[in-house]
């Protein structure tokens, strides 16, 4: 967390500099199967950020040193476009997107019955192409949009959901000033049907109740976020109903 | 490498998770014996080796004198990172950084740094030109499992029985580097269905995910983070956490009495 300078974030009446409630979710919208190419895909915008998520397989796993023999592995590449922040960030791979690459990797690895697929490979790939807090939350709900879009078995599905704190007030889903100005984040991978958590990070200073406050406000917004999910879904495939 | 999990471990850690045992006879929240040796490198401004069962770290602090960041001017900088090489197990090989030592160092990094424990603007030697870059590297000599909390062990150890080269630099005299607080890290890993703290190697072989909890002196939770493939409740979170206050507590004042030393 940044934590610089006397910076408020919350106005008078208790609301946020954006007018949103302490508890209250910026906007959401999810779409899937929006890329031809891929055999499953999703968008989801929460807030200012846009997130893409697409999958390709499962295919046979290469090189072989990768290769599980009693399972598939799902190989997620999270990457921020060039063009997503407000500095120009240098294409490629760096130590961020390397590590929220794996333990997305991890969260989805949870829920996909990669024992169907021994040797596989599922290939998720999530483009960031506005970021605006809370991208690798907004990329896990997109990548299991894209999966269950290209007919993988799932158990449940992720939904990425973060809250923190800001003026030493617990607040749901924290936007970019609340970010880089507050004292925590809290980022989780709630797995809505059975309430288990798939991910998990936190950064900055909270204590256990305050902790405790902050996964009540999740997993309230994971519910939220998985109703959109189920729409999006049924969009597609349920002619809208 | 393709690690085959045997699935007797497996089958043998859940067995004995049922009995309430553990495969080296510990009891669920028991750790390892630990050995802490500070200020062990000739050279290291500051150095920590921790010895935890069969898991071997050292840490080594260095500085060295950079133009701050512009939107930073008066604020020196603070690097963690880790290097597991294949010194450190069969399963390591050589090559460009992998994920797991990456996610090692940004956890260890995380939470140390999120502990505010170190005041970055102390580290300021001249406004908008000179400051301090502190770099801790954590180097995994031998994985006997639970290299986290080994490595986040020797890191604030090192950190808090460091000396501030400022000679070297000819901006004054040494001083010891002042750090505020001792961030202390506590991992749990899923072994037979169950939460164990401490896991050691065949526990890590045939376990699921791990939870890394880093708490600061007052209790507060600084950084968390789960690695591997698996889920867990709200519940067992709750319990791991209990855990870990006592446990970190008494991981510090290991560290306080190697101090005062």
């Amino acid at each position: 967390m940044g934590g610089y300078g006397d910076v408020k974030l919350l106005n008078d009446d208790g609301t946020r500099l954006d007018g949103r409630a302490i508890d209250e979710m910026r906007p959401l919208t999810a779409e899937v199967g929006i890329l031809p190419a891929a055999d499953g895909s999703a968008i989801v915008t929460h807030g200012l950020n846009v997130a893409i998520a697409a999958v390709y397989g499962p295919v046979e796993a290469h090189p072989r040193k990768i290769q599980r023999q009693d399972r598939a592995v799902v190989d997620v590449r999270y990457n921020m476009a060039p063009f997503s922040t407000s500095d120009r960030i240098r294409p490629g791979y760096n130590r961020r997107s390397r590590e929220i690459s794996k333990v997305t990797a991890e969260a989805l690895e949870s829920v996909v019955l990669v024992e169907r697929f021994p040797r596989a490979k599922i290939s998720v790939e999530i483009e960031i192409l506005a970021a605006e807090a809370g991208t690798r939350c907004a990329g896990i709900t997109a990548a299991s949009l894209a999966l269950a879009d290209a007919g993988i078995p799932m158990r449940d599905m992720v939904v990425g959901v973060a809250s923190g704190k800001i003026d030493n007030i617990v607040v749901l889903d924290l936007d970019k000033a609340e970010d880089n100005y507050g004292q925590a984040d809290l980022p989780v991978g709630i797995l809505p049907t059975t309430g288990e958590i798939a991910f998990l990070q936190m950064d900055g200073d909270l204590s256990p109740e305050e902790y405790n406050t902050c996964m009540e406000y999740n997993f309230k917004a994971a519910k939220e976020i998985h109703q959109i999910m189920i729409d999006a879904l049924k969009a597609k495939y349920d002619g809208g109903a | 490498m393709v690690e085959l999990v045997p699935s007797l471990l497996r089958q043998e850690l859940a067995n004995l998770a049922e009995d309430d045992r553990r495969i080296d006879g510990r009891s669920q929240w028991q750790s390892r014996d630990i050995k802490l040796e500070v200020d062990c490198l000739y050279n290291g401004d500051g150095s920590a080796k921790v010895t935890l069962g069969d898991t071997i770290v050292y840490a080594g602090v260095k500085f060295e004198v950079r133009t701050p960041w512009p939107d930073r001017p008066n604020e020196g900088s603070l690097m963690c990172g880790a290097e597991l090489r294949p010194i450190a197990g069969r399963k390591y090989e050589p090559g460009p950084p992998s994920p797991e030592s990456i996610e090692l160092g940004r956890v260890v990094d995380r939470g140390i740094r999120e502990s505010g424990c170190i005041d970055l603007q102390s580290l300021c030697i001249i406004p908008g030109e000179k400051v301090y870059g502190v770099m801790i590297d954590i180097h995994v000599l031998s994985d006997g499992g639970n290299i986290f909390d080994a490595s986040a062990l020797a890191a604030i150890a090192a950190l808090r029985t460091t000396t501030v080269p400022a000679s070297t630099f000819d901006i004054g005299d040494d001083h010891p580097l002042q750090v505020s607080k001792a961030p202390m890290m506590c991992s749990f890993t899923r072994v037979g269905g169950r939460y164990v703290l401490d896991a050691n190697e065949q526990e890590e072989l045939g376990g699921n995910e791990r939870i890394h909890i880093t708490l600061g002196d007052d209790g507060h939770l600084h950084s968390l983070q789960k690695g591997l493939k698996g889920v867990f409740t709200p519940a067992e979170f709750a319990e791991i956490l209990d855990v870990a206050q006592l446990r970190c507590t008494e991981l510090r004042d290991m560290v306080s009495a190697k101090e005062a030393n």
